[in-house]
């Protein structure tokens, strides 16, 4: 069920938290279900990502009305994971655990709208117009939008990489 | 400071232009060393990425928690039996209805879907019953009187245990709104089921692939044949090469 896993990868990039992925999902699926007549294109992928994306952006300002606070979009879940000394792995290994780690994290910190284009576009492989559709702007932004999320991307990752001190035990 | 050139590269880099324009653009990475740069930074970025970024699955615990919330919204307008009978009935296979199911209205366009959703549905059903045939025989002078008055039609009836079709009977299935005849063959440890009605007007695609069963649809004068199965596509239409060869040699 390839579409099933597309909306749970997507709705877990955009809510950043496996339980904020479930509720996004399932709300995502049922309106699907009663929607079904809405699906007219061919491309129902596409067409579930949309609707998996305004659940999202429901559930997100539903839960910025209760905390009367704004989710800081910067809210990193997996802060406390860095500073948790890894088990003396080979040398190599553990720089690649850093180093994905280091990539989830940064992905995971790019505000929503540059992260979700980047997702669609790096992890789901959806061209340029299918994206468009998914978050609902122009081609061009589209563009703008990814060339701006892959340099502030690239920016941060190899400051990671050559500026931090790594954590050792 | 930056090239004017760099949203092309970009969308090269995402198979985003047509040969032509690739074609410029490459020509124009040969002279820009910052395009050349960008590009290279592209394919970095993409190639960490994709190694580097968890793949997430759905946990089945929220696949399950998903069709138990479809399945109360159902309020049992289908026509094919709805996932709370299957699931009912066959917890522990409820996975493969869940798929059949949702694939109902995420797969195909609608003008498609219901007629192969009652045919998945058939074969997977078939499965999980007992009444995967109905008359068990190998023998096609058996099979074939034995739809005579049970069937809306009379199916060509072949046994292809010699290539590896092994036919192992019949049945009949309520689908399309007519009694449809069903042979069931075995393809090393998978079964196929090969459906046939009276064609009608109505429009099939050739060959429809959900949740990793195929089918496969062909016309042989006024019958409509489809076959499904989870075994390989080449497979399958290995199968239906050699229905099509028969009915050719027999057209009767």
């Amino acid at each position: 069920m390839p579409h099933m896993d597309a909306a749970y990868r997507f709705a877990r990039w955009l809510a950043r938290t496996g339980e904020g992925a479930d509720d996004v999902v399932q709300e995502a699926v049922l309106r699907a279900y009663r929607g079904f007549d809405g699906l007219r294109g061919s491309d129902a992928k596409a067409w579930l990502l949309t609707i998996v994306r305004n659940c999202h952006l429901t559930a997100l300002k539903q839960h910025q009305r209760r905390a009367q606070v704004p989710l800081p979009e910067e809210h990193d879940p997996l802060d406390g994971d860095a500073l948790i000394a890894t088990t003396p792995d080979p040398e190599s290994e553990s720089i690649r655990q850093d180093e994905e780690r280091t990539l989830e994290r940064l992905v995971a910190g790019l505000p929503e709208e540059h992260r979700a284009i980047l997702i669609l576009r790096e992890v789901e492989d959806m061209d340029y117009r299918a994206i468009a559709a998914v978050v609902n702007v122009p081609l061009g932004t589209v563009m703008s939008r990814l060339a701006r999320a892959r340099a502030a991307l690239k920016r941060r990752w190899q400051s990671q990489i050559e500026g931090a001190p790594r954590v050792v035990p | 400071m930056s090239c004017p050139e760099a949203p092309l590269v970009q969308a090269y880099s995402d198979g985003e232009v047509d040969a032509l324009a690739a074609h410029t653009i490459e020509r124009h990475m040969e002279q820009c060393s910052e395009c050349r740069a960008l590009y290279q930074d592209l394919l970095q970025l993409r190639t960490a990425l994709r190694r580097d970024l968890p793949y997430f699955e759905t946990p089945p615990a929220l696949r399950a928690k998903v069709m138990r919330a479809l399945d109360a919204q159902d309020g049992g307008g289908r026509r094919w039996r709805s996932p709370s009978f299957w699931l009912g009935a066959w917890s522990g296979l409820g996975t493969a209805v869940a798929a059949a199911a949702l694939a109902y209205f995420l797969w195909l366009p609608p003008l498609t879907s219901p007629m192969v959703d009652e045919l998945l549905g058939a074969h997977v059903g078939s499965l999980m019953s007992s009444h995967l045939v109905d008359v068990v025989s190998t023998d096609k002078h058996t099979v074939k009187p034995w739809f005579a008055g049970r069937a809306d039609v009379s199916p060509l009836v072949v046994d292809f245990e010699s290539e590896g079709y092994k036919l192992l009977g019949g049945r009949v299935d309520y689908l399309l709104h007519q009694r449809a005849a069903v042979l069931v063959f075995r393809h090393g440890a998978h079964v196929i089921n090969l459906f046939s009605w009276d064609a009608g007007a109505r429009f099939f695609p050739s060959q429809v692939t959900r949740d990793g069963y195929h089918l496969v649809f062909w016309r042989a004068g006024d019958l409509e044949y489809c076959v499904v199965s989870d075994t390989a596509q080449d497979e399958l239409l290995g199968l239906v090469r050699l229905m099509q060869g028969a009915a050719a040699r027999d057209p009767s």
